[in-house]
């Protein structure tokens, strides 16, 4: 009898101790893998950002041949939501209830981050990097959620403030896109005009669907525009430029960050981009101002390793090398770095109380820094401030015209 | 078999006791229905739960009355961002709000219906196609409505009553949806459905016999635009967060293809067309995790296709499932009911 009492104690004891460890077991997270999640289009009219999700994918399988993190494998569970915030929010809802994410990194898209923003918050679920630069992601500062991307803000500044200093131009005109990202371009070159005693030339909106560019190219002559930054997208540059080539209207041009993939640009545009200026987020190294940057010869460390061992031996075998798929390692490159300071003890306030001691982080991207969590405090989960300059060359090179520059951030209404 | 031997047999919502006790069936199950399923399961059905709004108003416009709309997206955003607005700017409470925002779409219905009435055919879906798109590029100009950077929906609160969840959401939209559906059923069968059917089937000859062709096109304009816009309305809940861009021609042009999917002129073929490619849209992003099969169409595409064939394979199998009701029963799901419930009825001859 008193045997069999022991067999019920030692078999209730280990129910009990089992139980309670599951109740302590972090989402997502086993002995010997970490799921995390990311969304992306692979299909529509956003599907060229698809390589995004489809670089991070290549780093992870990078990192796991390397032993993984503290002995766990990163799981990546992405999918395609064609850029459709329903679909978004289907797909994230149904990898967290089924799987469990650990976390979620990246995920392009304003509209479709949005719509799964307070999904993941209420349910204190950690989100690394979202892939557009948008204050939606700091107003409010949410603790679960870390940016990387810096803003077009930063962009419209740096570009601004070349164009007046460096090249001495006086008439600066703004093109952009008729949403949250054109309209910081404005914002962001009309306040740094402001501080030169500048007004801005002109600033002539667009709608995505606009087809005709000649209205546009004929207002920015009559403006007398010297320069014109573009806040719009790719296919929207290549109208402008081949419009304001046929108008004999050739400005120095300026773009964002969304125009920085030198080589597509130069294949997208027929040759009409070299010259152009664009703002970079990093994925190379400014420090050499002057220096030719071939996106195809890596030289930052990080990139070379991607490159080699990742891009190399993961990525599909008509994938293309370009800034879109490498960006998809450099927005999660904190969480990891956050992993790995973490150590065995992977639990969701952990990680953040490491990401919160993240300062001056560099790898492929510019210098990453975050503070202890402070909701009024935009600046807490920004990540990176600063941006750099290059010009394209006519080979698809990149010449590097400024170093490091640390952006303002301007709250919305300001 | 379902031949009508009285008027009053003809204008019965539930036309037998076998409808009776099978949509009691429907409604229990609809009732555990959330207390069974993952949360996921609850947002996708909540999901099909407003196109069935939508498309149901559609197809009193197009199946009904016999007019094409190609820009019910259109009505669609005026519900989501009039909701909105109206709890925000004007502090209407929602269920103020959501009938409020329908009564406006309403309203430019029936002015769309108006030039309608000298349009036919392709002619008419030009118009209303131009007409979606118009509104989606008017509402991101109004900085009262976020211009292109989008509105956030307020917290959804009746009475005491906090609606955060997917579950609260669904005690909420599935009483509307079915009183939306039973009202279109009832619209249906009345006089006002009558002269519908009969501006569909010959519109001169239902001018003829006294039939008001202006009054009843822009009528059917004007209540199929209140349903798209209370199902905009709701919509807007869903998301959280609504911007110009989600309301395109494309999302006309899936209402539409439910209308016909489900099957031209019928309430409850609107109900399975929407129910099914509403679920479709969402589920067959996990087409490559059917075990094998899976498999086999991410090493054709990795083969034979581009680096995204194996995820756009979802939009090929989409296609094929249009094409093969389409081809089979020209008159969509409702149609394959009929056939099928005729076979049995008449089982063994």
């Amino acid at each position: 009898m008193k045997k069999y009492l022991v067999y019920i104690l030692t078999v209730m004891t280990m129910v009990v101790f089992g139980l309670a460890l599951n109740a302590t077991a972090e989402e997502g997270v086993t002995d010997t893998e970490i799921h995390i999640g990311q969304w992306g289009p692979q299909t529509g009219p956003a599907a060229p950002w698809g390589a995004v999700a489809r670089g991070t994918d290549a780093y992870f399988k990078m990192i796991n041949a390397d032993g993984g993190i503290h002995g766990r494998k990163l799981i990546h569970h992405y999918f395609d939501d064609a850029y459709n915030p329903a679909k978004t929010k289907a797909g994230v809802k149904q990898l967290q209830e089924d799987t469990g994410m650990f976390a979620w990194v990246s995920g392009v898209g304003t509209a479709p981050g949005l719509a799964v923003k307070d999904y993941l918050m209420e349910r204190k679920i950690l989100w690394v990097g979202p892939s557009a630069g948008s204050r939606h992601w700091l107003e409010p500062a949410n603790k679960y959620l870390f940016n990387t991307y810096p803003l077009y803000l930063g962009d419209a500044e740096l570009l601004t403030k070349y164009a007046v200093e460096t090249l001495k131009l006086k008439k600066i005109a703004v093109v952009y896109q008729n949403d949250d990202y054109g309209k910081q371009g404005l914002e962001g070159c009309e306040a740094e005009l402001k501080k030169q005693g500048l007004e801005l030339a002109i600033g002539l909106p667009m709608n995505v669907a606009d087809v005709d560019m000649k209205p546009h190219i004929m207002k920015l002559k009559n403006s007398d525009a010297q320069a014109v930054l573009l806040f719009v997208g790719p296919g929207h540059v290549a109208r402008l430029q081949g419009t304001g080539k046929a108008m004999q209207f050739e400005p120095q041009w300026m773009t964002s960050t969304t125009c920085g993939d030198h080589p597509l640009m130069m294949a997208i545009t027929k040759g009409l981009y070299a010259g152009t200026i664009s703002a970079a987020f990093g994925l190379m190294d400014p420090t050499n101002i002057g220096d030719i940057a071939d996106f195809n010869k890596p030289t930052l460390p990080a990139m070379v390793k991607f490159y080699n061992d990742g891009y190399k031996k993961f990525a599909a075998k008509e994938e293309r090398w370009g800034s879109t798929f490498a960006a998809g390692m450099g927005y999660v490159e904190p969480l990891i770095e956050a992993l790995k300071r973490v150590g065995r003890d992977v639990t969701r306030e952990k990680v953040v109380a490491e990401l919160e001691k993240i300062q001056n982080f560099k790898s492929a991207m510019g210098t990453v820094s975050y503070t202890a969590f402070d909701a009024n405090d935009p600046l807490c989960r920004i990540g990176q401030q600063e941006v750099f300059l290059v010009r394209a060359e006519p080979d698809g090179t990149s010449t590097i015209l400024t170093n490091w520059y640390k952006t303002t951030y301007i709250p919305s209404g300001h | 078999m379902d031949m009508k031997r009285d008027y009053y047999e003809d204008v019965r919502i539930f036309t037998s006791g076998a409808v009776i006790f099978w949509t009691g069936i429907l409604l229990l199950l609809l009732a555990i229905f959330p207390f069974v399923a993952k949360n996921y399961y609850v947002y996708v059905v909540n999901f099909m739960a407003i196109n069935v709004i939508v498309v149901v108003g559609l197809n009193i416009l197009v199946g009904y009355t016999g007019q094409i709309s190609m820009g019910h997206a259109g009505f669609f955003a005026i519900g989501a961002y009039g909701t909105i607005v109206l709890m925000t700017q004007a502090h209407f409470p929602f269920l103020l709000a959501l009938p409020s925002a329908g009564l406006i779409a309403a309203f430019i219905g029936f002015l769309l219906g108006l030039p309608a009435l000298r349009l036919e055919g392709p002619y008419l879906a030009i118009a209303t196609l131009g007409f979606g798109i118009t509104t989606t590029q008017i509402i991101g100009k109004i900085q009262m409505f976020g211009e292109r950077q989008g509105l956030h929906a307020p917290d959804l609160i009746i009475g005491g009553w906090h609606i955060k969840t997917d579950k609260d959401f669904y005690f909420l939209l599935i009483p509307i949806t079915i009183a939306m559906v039973i009202i279109a059923r009832n619209i249906i069968k009345t006089k006002v459905g009558r002269a519908f059917i009969s501006i569909r089937d010959a519109d001169i000859a239902a001018s003829t016999i006294g039939v008001n062709l202006t009054y009843y096109k822009t009528l059917a304009f004007a209540v199929s635009a209140f349903y798209a816009a209370v199902g905009g309305g709701l919509y807007a809940f869903v998301l959280r967060f609504i911007e110009p861009e989600l309301f395109s021609m494309f999302m006309s042009v899936t209402f539409l293809t439910m209308v016909v999917v489900g099957g031209l002129g019928s309430i409850m073929g609107s109900v399975a067309g929407a129910c099914l490619l509403g679920f479709l849209d969402l589920q067959l992003r996990n087409i490559l995790e059917i075990p094998y099969f899976g498999d086999w169409i991410r090493m054709l595409s990795e083969s034979y296709f581009t680096l995204t064939g194996a995820s756009n394979i979802q939009l090929i199998v989409f296609g094929l499932i249009l094409i093969v009701i389409m081809l089979f029963e020209p008159l969509g799901i409702f149609g394959m009911w009929i056939r099928s419930k005729k076979y049995w009825l008449a089982w063994p001859f």
